[in-house]
């Protein structure tokens, strides 16, 4: 394989998981390596992590401290010059992934993001159709930047090693950061650190049983059980929607919460998904989900069968109320 | 202010179609592509329900659509998107599908948005979804921008509002949750959505008989494109895993709760 | 002008020249005919009167979410549509191929089970003993011969779906036409007796037209309102009917079943059941079968006999390990030109399944329907052209005259008798299509005075049920909200059906994999019972029966008793409209429904 760049960025001064993962690719490829790292505090960062480096640089300081497209497009640009490799390998996080394309198109570079993986003979594998086709491919052209899927690689041991060269980086910018906003709170969303993804299906929210709707008590159970547990809340499209048309369904979800088709694939170790009778997540939201269990009316929807390990023919609301006891 | 807001958005197969991949190296596809029914790809349908938000809390503004798709198609799934609020259209008519060159795609609507007689940079926004539903990478926007010479670009974009001094206040999605804050002080600027916050608009026939009386006649003068495989693929396929489910039907709740938690806590 | 607050103009009327309700066949052939022509040089003056300085505005408002979402198993000689369009070429449009191979076949019983009278029984035997010299193979036997009347064997097989979307894009592509999906039409406007446009579901908006084209199907909202309003021709009556339900089929690797096979069925998976499949190209192929108004089982859901017509032996050596890859149904009006309505009026012309145009001696509808739409293009083109009026006599003169000059009404003619043995019984049904469609229509049974009409459940079974396990029966279908038909056929010695997840999926899986049902948010309940006091007085339910989605369903907890309704799950065939034997269902236009493109 072919030399690359390791390029990273701190949050809040440190390398994040997925940095040590996208560092920990590069040792497997076996061409080389250049690091570069962005950031505040890049240069001491990339300090602990530069073993084994044969060049590294670092872009830091103020402008350079928060992630906004025109700082970081000029600070990836330089590190990218600098190094000079053919390959381009950073994590697909939010920041990079709103820098890299617009430094691909400066740079005349290739690039693909959401990577799973990279085989030593430049075979990259990526999703298409919202993580329906798997695809492996190949591009002749260079510089060729790939964005690295946060949770599909081993992570690096940090290894220390020399210090970076620090670049001079010249940018403007018509930007402030000024902020960070959670959504309200308790509501938990899609937490990646959260061991299990809970979803809940537009079931939740349809005449049950006795002819009615039991919303209030739907939105309790799911509250009570998302802040016990403190997993992940994920939810269906239909039952996003239902939200933002204004009906009175459980008023705490928004578009953040979505996972399938037009949500996030979140990974996680446990997924247990209620009330999503022929919905997404079953084959789109769960693709990233290792052990996948649901509450369904009925064994034989299509989307559970051969997706899930376990289904629990049953009411989710009373499976969800003994629950709820244990834990 | 008025802006000029553009808005690129491609097609993509409506969502609970079942897709199955047709290998080929340099050009793969999908079974029976042109027979799937279409919708304007999902991300950029919330970029352009914003769009219309805007446009009409600010007089005077236009919105324009760019997209590049097979013309008979592209007409088809109009009828629906053309109900939902007033704007134009730039038509190109040429492959749609995940499968094409993002680079490629770019330097296509960049080109037609250069190319508009009236375009005034300083109040351009470049509209988009941060991700197509179909190729799924993200890069689209952030590439035309570029090429528009755009350098404040934001990604995940779920909330826009305007100051009074002009200044354009974006929230991003990002990492856990959350959201970034950002302040832009004037256009141009390119903001590539999430979802938003905007439901999406009713269908209006009358909106969609204004709005045909220009977008036939962009389709019809539809110029054509030609996009060069860039990629060598080497394997399309579906996901093979299939996993034996087990089904647990006729026990308490109880029960069903009690081996439920104990996975849990494993 | 009263704007909504998001700035929108809201239910200001709209003014055009034309106005179609429902895009299928028969409005496809209208608007290809019409959109041809304007093209032409003799056209060049003809303008907007609703929007002067334009050319005629045409528009067409089609209830379902795309123009891609009709259903119906197509086999068609398509004359008129070759007509229409001299070179058409069906490897243009997706799912078409031409037939080559064309069967009649009689499906045995393999299980005992159905309901068959003794000479069909005593064939079964027949068959069976004569098996070598009759051929009979795999439980079936294919005819030596079939009647004239029943060959397509010029023709192709279509899918709707596909065939409506080629078509909606050509004539889009004109630049003259406008068709509007997920827009349906609650209603005509209806001045004194003068059509004077319709009214949109959505918003209650008018649209105003000059000419309201209708062709929104068997069960469409503005022909049932205009036949209300202006009744029927004196002996018109639309009492037969039939809910068609198809699969379409990704076919097994090692299938031998060739593109351009047809075949027709009777015999199984009930004597009054006919099936049908046909092969697509790309290893793709339709299988379904109808249930006609005139089978006298109150419980007959048609998706558990459409699961066992597939598994039948003659069928399933080619069928299994197949794919469901979409699944749908239909309403069939089958009164044929008996329920012909008034085919014209002042501002309206009717055309399609709505006007009585499908031929139910030879079973073909698309191609009829496309014809009647042509017809009335042909007639428009010249009344444009005169600057003439959409007035009655004008549109008689110009419309209903070319169809009565025409192929279809002969045929019509031939076919209009040829059920009625069906109100007498199974045997008299077949005799008596026989000797119409042998006779050209010279010779037909008469009809019964009164139409052969559901049983009651008891006297249904009597002889294989006894009134205790019936009332079980009803007890447990209600305890588990589910229908009713399916505990009684198990009773009766149906096998249950085995799910392999891929083809044979529960009646769910098939709406959501198959036919990817959906509904929009914004609209009410478009199924309504009007009177809750007479569905408590009701005995059978045929509305929970028949629903082709599951869509209707009584539950012993839904306190009123009344049976509830699920618009999620309707695929809007309409057949509990005309299952309900005290009429007490509304049926409005709405959205939604189907989201494939294959059916």
């Amino acid at each position: 394989m072919e030399k690359a760049l390791v390029l990273l960025h701190t949050v809040n001064g440190q390398l994040p998981p997925a940095a040590l993962e996208t560092l920990g690719l590069a040792h497997t490829l076996g061409g080389g390596f250049d690091l570069g790292v962005i950031g505040a505090g890049a240069a001491a960062a990339a300090q602990q992590v530069s073993g084994g480096a044969a060049k590294c640089f670092a872009v830091e300081g103020e402008a350079f401290a928060v992630s906004r497209y025109s700082t970081d497009a000029a600070a990836c640009e330089a590190v990218i010059r600098a190094s000079g490799a053919p390959l381009i390998l950073a994590p697909d996080s939010m920041r990079f992934h709103r820098a890299l394309p617009g430094v691909a198109e400066r740079l005349g570079a290739a690039i693909d993001t959401h990577v799973v993986s990279v085989a030593a003979d430049g075979a990259v594998e990526r999703w298409y159709y919202r993580q329906r086709v798997e695809t492996t491919l190949r591009r002749g052209q260079r510089p060729w930047i790939l964005l690295i899927e946060p949770g599909s690689q081993p992570a690096a041991q940090p290894q220390a090693g020399a210090a970076p060269e620090l670049l001079d980086v010249a940018c403007e910018t018509r930007t402030n950061v000024e902020g960070f906003s959670t959504p309200l709170a308790g509501e938990q969303t899609i937490r990646p650190d959260a061991a299990l993804l809970f979803v809940a299906g537009a079931g939740w929210t349809k005449k049950q049983k006795d002819g009615a709707a039991h919303v209030d008590e739907a939105a309790e159970l799911i509250l009570d059980f998302v802040r016990r547990t403190q997993c992940s809340l994920g939810s269906s499209k239909s039952l996003v929607d239902l939200s933002g048309e204004g009906e009175a369904v459980l008023p705490f979800l928004t578009h953040l919460h979505q996972v399938g088709q037009t949500g996030s694939s979140p990974r996680h170790k446990k997924g247990l998904a209620t009330c999503c009778h022929g919905e997404e997540p079953h084959v789109v939201g769960w693709r990233f989900i290792q052990e996948r269990r649901a509450v369904n009316l009925d064994p034989n929807c299509g989307w559970v069968r051969g997706k899930a390990d376990v289904v629990y023919v049953a009411d989710a609301f009373e499976v969800m109320r003994e629950l709820l006891k244990l834990l | 202010m008025p802006y000029q807001i553009i808005v690129c958005g491609g097609l993509a197969p409506d969502p609970l179609q079942t897709l199955e991949p047709v290998f080929d190296p340099a050009k793969p596809s999908l079974k029976n592509e042109l027979m799937l029914p279409a919708v304007f790809d999902p991300w950029a349908a919330h970029a352009l329900y914003e769009a219309g938000h805007l446009a009409k809390q600010h007089p005077g503004t236009v919105v324009r659509v760019v997209s590049l798709a097979p013309k008979a198609k592209l007409q088809q799934v109009m009828m629906t998107v053309a109900q939902k609020m007033p704007f134009e259209l730039v038509a190109l008519d040429g492959p749609g599908g995940g499968f094409t060159d993002a680079a490629a795609v770019s330097a296509a609507l960049a080109e037609a948005i250069s190319a508009m007689a009236d375009l005034d940079r300083s109040r351009l926004l470049l509209f988009g979804g941060w991700e197509s539903a179909t190729r799924g990478a993200g890069v689209v926007m952030q590439r035309v921008a570029e090429r528009l010479g755009i350098t404040e670009q934001f990604l995940a974009v779920d909330e826009l509002s305007v100051d009074a001094d002009g200044s354009l206040v974006i929230k991003e999605r990002i990492e856990g949750g959350r959201h970034q804050i950002s302040r832009c002080a004037a256009p141009p600027a390119m903001l590539a959505w999430a979802t938003g916050n905007l439901p999406e608009p009713p269908n209006h026939p009358q909106t969609g008989m204004a709005n045909m009386r220009v977008i036939m006649p962009a389709l019809q003068k539809a110029k054509p494109v030609a996009l060069e495989p860039a990629i060598e693929y080497l394997r399309t396929a579906l996901p093979a895993a299939v996993r034996q489910t087990r089904v647990v039907k006729d026990v308490p709740a109880a029960d069903i709760a009690r081996e439920i938690a104990e996975w849990i806590r494993q | 002008m009263i704007e909504d607050n998001n700035g929108q103009p809201q239910g200001q009327a709209l003014d055009a020249d034309i106005v179609c309700t429902g895009f299928g066949p028969a409005v496809a052939g209208f608007l290809w005919t019409l959109t041809q022509g304007l093209q032409q040089p003799e056209m060049a003056g003809v303008e907007s009167k609703a929007v002067p300085g334009l050319p005629p505005q045409i528009v067409c408002y089609e209830r379902a979410d795309d123009i891609s979402f009709g259903v119906s198993g197509v086999v068609t000689r398509a004359r008129a549509i070759r007509a229409s369009i001299p070179d058409l070429d069906p490897s243009a449009i997706p799912l078409a191929a031409k037939v080559r191979d064309e069967k009649l076949i009689y499906l045995l019983d393999p299980l005992g089970a159905t309901r068959r009278p003794a000479w069909m029984r005593l064939a079964d035997q027949l068959c069976r003993a004569l098996s070598g010299v009759l051929g009979v193979e795999h439980e079936g036997l294919a005819l030596p011969w079939a009647p004239e009347f029943l060959h397509k064997r010029d023709g192709f097989i279509f899918s709707l779906g596909q065939f409506n979307q080629w078509a909606g894009q050509q004539v889009m592509m004109t630049g003259l036409a406008q068709i509007w999906p997920a827009t349906p039409v609650a209603g005509p406007l209806i001045e004194g007796e003068e059509v004077r446009g319709v009214r949109l579901a959505a918003d209650g908006s008018e649209v105003r037209a000059a000419l309201t084209v209708v062709g929104d199907g068997p069960v469409g909202a503005v022909g049932r309102q205009l036949d209300e309003h202006f009744g029927m021709p004196a002996g018109r009556r639309r009492d037969e009917w039939a809910v068609g339900m198809k699969m379409v089929i990704d076919l097994p690797e090692d299938s031998a079943l060739e593109e351009g096979t047809v075949w027709h069925t009777i015999g199984f998976p009930e004597p009054e059941i006919f099936g049908f499949l046909y092969v697509h190209p790309g290893r793709v192929a339709s299988a379904g079968i109808f249930v006609p108004s005139w089978m006298d089982s109150p419980v007959r859901t048609s998706y558990r006999y459409l699961q066992h017509f597939v598994q039948h032996p003659y069928l399933w050596r080619n069928l299994r390990g197949g794919r469901l890859r979409s699944w749908g149904a239909k309403s069939l009006l089958e009164s044929g030109r008996r329920g012909e309505p008034y085919l014209a009026g002042d501002g309206y012309a009717r055309i399609g399944e709505c006007s009585g145009s499908t031929n139910v001696l030879t079973g073909s509808g698309v191609d009829e329907a496309w014809l009647t739409g042509a017809q009335l293009g042909e007639a428009v083109l010249e009344l444009l052209r005169s600057g003439k009026p959409f007035t009655r006599e004008n549109l008689e003169a110009g419309y209903v005259a070319r169809r009565r000059a025409s192929w279809l009404e002969r045929e019509s003619q031939v076919a209009e008798r040829a059920r009625n043995g069906f109100q007498w019984g199974l045997l008299p049904g077949f005799v008596g299509m026989a000797l119409a469609g042998l006779t050209g229509g010279r010779l037909a049974l008469p009809r019964r005075g009164e139409d052969r009409k559901p049983k009651k459940l008891a006297d249904y079974y009597a002889g294989r049920l006894s009134r205790s396990q019936i009332e079980r029966a009803r007890q447990q279908a209600e305890a588990e909200a589910r229908p009713l038909h399916d505990i009684l056929m198990d009773l009766c010695g149906w096998p249950a059906v085995e799910y392999d997840g891929q083809l044979l999926v529960s009646h769910q899986d098939a709406l959501l994999m198959g036919g990817k049902v959906q509904a929009p948010g914004e609209f009410p309940d478009h199924v309504v019972f009007r009177n809750p006091e007479l569905c408590l007085r009701c005995e059978a339910h045929l509305c929970v029966e028949i629903c082709s989605g599951e869509a209707i369903r009584v539950s012993a907890e839904n306190p009123s008793g009344v049976p509830a309704f699920d618009r999620e799950k309707c695929v809007h065939c309409g057949a509990c409209l005309w299952n309900c034997p005290v009429s007490n269902i509304e049926f409005c236009a709405a959205p939604g429904g189907l989201h494939s493109a294959e059916n």
